[in-house]
């Protein structure tokens, strides 16, 4: 059974930052974790009705996936603008 | 035509199970996440028997394409052992709360890390009883707040925090790994139930992960209050790192890496 979910991709500094928001619970744990501050709360709603997030709100993303990393819902995935994050391993877009 | 963006997440996770279960910023789904790339990294999938117990961990009940079974408290460890006695083929994965494995349970952990029986247990150490409502665990800290220490957990009255990998490092006999790791780091963690699993496959012997997990719901902490009880206070009194290593023994040398266990 395959399903899909739906992105909203913004891109910033060297990152695409591509959020789940069906995925998104809000909890916060990646704002606290990224390096430059870009992660911020973002006006649409997630799967509880809470703010997913977004990035753009302190320094440019520089694409470590920390975010990616500590996000226990997989709401987040980041790609190099450079094109090197295709080769995640993982579920790949069917 | 182009591909649409999909969630990096592992390839035995559920995709339509998901969102999972668990509460907004629970480290269960950080932890299983970990064991889902470790699973893929091997691919076992199609010989893997994932247990859950009762507690959050029962909310992972459909979080895996694997075959999965639900038992009580602690008695994941030896039901798994059971299906791995008839079917050795299999790879059994035994996951449970620190409730489950060290009070209300702790006697099926105990009997089979003596036995160095074939399974990888993992346990997650939120510091609490988290599906009931936040009561004191044998994990939670000196002074901690909970619904059942409103004043903070007296060690007087109710004894020190357990160690958990520390006493199955000490009943175990040699083949057993041995690890603690914790969603502060998810590569070590994954790294730490990767060779858990490898440790079974090779019939060495039980392997042991305890990780370090969060529950923001009881603890009623922020995502940075949350961060913050991890990495401080409960790093501070459960060291991560690797207690025992069997498959690490070089030339001869006992490959036990336990400093100051005891001989056998
Ligand atoms: C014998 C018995 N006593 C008490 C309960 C109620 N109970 C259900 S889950 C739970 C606590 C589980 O805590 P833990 O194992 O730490 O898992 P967590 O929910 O924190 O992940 C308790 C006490 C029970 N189901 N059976
Ligand atoms: S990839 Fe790193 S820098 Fe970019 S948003 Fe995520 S945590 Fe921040
Ligand atoms: S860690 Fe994941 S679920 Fe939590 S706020 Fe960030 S993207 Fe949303
Ligand atoms: S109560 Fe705690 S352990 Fe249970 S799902 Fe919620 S955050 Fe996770
Ligand atoms: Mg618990």
């Amino acid at each position: 059974m395959s399903v899909a979910f739906k992105a909203i991709t913004t891109e910033n500094g060297k990152g695409i930052f591509h959020l789940f928001p069906a995925l998104c619970k809000g909890c916060g744990l990646c704002i606290e974790k990224c390096p430059v501050d870009t992660i911020g709360w973002a006006k649409q709603l997630g799967a509880f009705g809470t703010p997913v997030v977004e990035p753009g709100h302190g320094k440019p993303c520089i694409a470590c996936k920390k975010c990616q990393l500590v996000c226990p819902d997989a709401a987040i995935w980041i790609e190099r603008r450079d094109g090197k994050g295709r080769s995640d391993s993982g579920r790949q877009p069917e | 035509m182009a591909l649409a963006a999909q969630p990096q997440m592992p390839r035995v996770w559920r995709a339509e199970t998901k969102p999972h279960k668990f509460c907004p910023g629970c480290g269960h789904g950080i932890i299983l996440k970990a064991l889902g790339e470790a699973i893929d990294a091997l691919g076992i999938q199609e010989r893997t028997i994932f247990g859950c117990d009762i507690g959050c961990s029962l909310l992972s009940w459909d979080f895996f394409n694997l075959d999965t079974i639900q038992t009580h408290h602690g008695r994941t460890t030896p039901v798994l052992v059971g299906i791995k006695r008839v079917r050795p083929e299999l790879v059994v994965v035994s996951y449970m709360g620190d409730g489950g494995a060290y009070a209300i349970g702790a006697q099926h952990l105990v009997s089979s890390a003596v036995r160095n029986d074939l399974v990888t247990i993992i346990v997650v150490n939120n510091t609490q009883y988290g599906m009931t409502g936040g009561q004191m665990a044998p994990t939670t800290l000196p002074g901690q707040k909970t619904e059942t220490t409103p004043y903070g957990r007296d060690v007087k009255l109710t004894g020190r925090p357990i160690l958990g990998p520390e006493l199955v490092a000490a009943v175990a006999p040699p083949g057993a790994y041995v690890a603690r790791g914790s969603i502060a780091n998810v590569v070590q963690l994954k790294n730490f139930i990767q060779k858990g699993l490898l440790n079974q496959i090779e019939g060495r012997g039980i392997a042991f992960i305890e990780a370090l997990s969060a529950c923001p719901t009881n603890w009623r902490t922020n995502a940075a209050e949350t961060w913050r009880f991890i990495e401080k206070e409960m790093a501070a009194y459960f060291p991560t790192g690797e207690l025992r290593t069997p498959g690490e023994a070089k030339n001869g040398q006992a490959g036990e890496g336990t400093p100051g266990a005891p001989e056998h």
